[in-house]
């Protein structure tokens, strides 16, 4: 596969997970199960970008209403999700929140439960606690991630998921 | 720009090997060539890299390998950058030239002249510009060879990358969805090769 065909995988992977995981925040009341005994809770409450790769319309929508009707309706027009703004409950108690893009994957202004340490008393005691969270984090999004890709090339993406989603999609209209 | 406080934006890296031997030791002196020098007083450059404490952006000292707090090691990548504001470059440019313009009694300066007195100026209040920091944290897990930097912009990331093989010689890829995937993947013994039959998605049915 040559790097052009790597960089359009890379684009329909992202942007696909982000929708599979609106998909599931809505049908699933936000829980998604992953290996492990975490209890992981997904909201997508704050901003959602969506583009159309062949004309470059773009499309923000934000609110607290997760059924923004303007988002699904783009989704019917083609349009991918390039940006979202999720937040992450693990356990019922630790809150993330944060912003993911489809291109790289990359976190921008995430958002960790309060740290604890004093920077002035342990700096690197503060240190640890941050950069743990803030792996805690990145962890979890990418085993659910992993959850999606597993599940993305098994058969049971076309015979299960897929018409369930496209179904949920083409509710869009009527919400 | 910060990863220890406030809201983090950041990129991920997988760093391509593992470091050899005493590499603490060839790392310290490494950053300390590489640490932020800032402007030269006679420097007439508009930007200016370099690494600095994680903890505090005005320490460039590393004897004590500060920046090794296990499994991590941990850095800021300090950019200064100065400019000249156009107004202000303008008005000092027509203030020079009004000047010349009366010792010597002329009433037009030529083309070349007003070139020469431009750079001039400009050279002179670049030296007296205030530069405008920016420090971006980054932590590399050396057992987990996977690095979060601070930044999402490209200009900055690839300055980073850069930096980054210079001081410790090894390179970073950039995580990216592919080739998250195609890592873990491997790593679960799975052939990562099933990525390539991925066909995008159609609403009207795949």
């Amino acid at each position: 596969m040559d790097v052009l065909e790597k960089i359009e995988k890379t684009e329909t992977i992202g942007a696909e997970f982000l929708l599979w995981l609106w998909f599931k925040s809505e049908t699933q009341d936000g829980t998604i199960d992953i290996d492990g005994n975490q209890q992981i809770e997904i909201r997508i409450d704050g901003t959602i970008t969506l583009e159309n790769n062949e004309t470059g319309g773009k499309v923000s929508c934000s609110g607290n209403n997760v059924m923004m009707k303007e988002a699904r309706l783009a989704l019917m027009e083609n349009k991918r999700i390039t940006m979202m703004t999720i937040r992450l409950i693990l356990n019922g108690e630790d809150e993330f929140s944060f912003k993911l893009d489809s291109g790289w994957m990359n976190f921008r202004a995430l958002k960790t439960p309060k740290v604890l340490q004093d920077f002035k008393e342990d700096p690197e005691g503060m240190f640890y606690e941050k950069i743990g969270l803030i792996e805690k984090a990145v962890a979890v999004m990418d085993s659910i991630f992993m959850k999606y890709i597993k599940l993305r090339i098994s058969p049971e993406w076309k015979n299960d998921e897929l018409p369930v989603l496209i179904s949920w999609i083409g509710k869009g209209k009527n919400v | 720009m910060g990863l220890l406080r406030g809201a983090a934006g950041f990129s991920r890296y997988f760093v391509n090997g593992i470091p050899q031997g005493d590499y603490l030791e060839d790392f310290s002196q490494n950053i300390e060539r590489y640490s932020f020098k800032g402007f030269d007083e006679f420097s007439e450059e508009i930007r200016t890299t370099g690494w600095v404490s994680i903890m505090n952006i005005f320490d460039t000292v590393f004897g004590q390998r500060q920046f090794y707090m296990y499994p991590y090691l941990a850095l800021s990548f300090r950019v200064d950058t100065r400019s000249v504001p156009s107004n202000a470059l303008r008005q000092h440019c027509l203030e020079a030239e009004h000047k010349i313009k009366v010792v010597e009694h002329l009433e037009y300066l030529p083309k070349e002249k007003r070139r020469e007195i431009k750079e001039l100026t400009q050279s002179q209040l670049l030296k007296r510009a205030i530069p405008r920091t920016n420090a971006y944290d980054m932590v590399w897990n050396i057992e987990a060879s996977i690095l979060t930097f601070a930044s999402t912009n490209n200009k900055v990331c690839d300055e980073f990358a850069e930096i980054f093989f210079k001081t410790f010689g090894l390179r970073l890829s950039p995580v990216f969805p592919y080739s998250l995937a195609g890592f873990n993947l491997s790593k679960e013994g799975l052939d990562a090769a099933m990525l390539d039959t991925i066909r995008p998605m159609n609403i009207d049915g795949e």
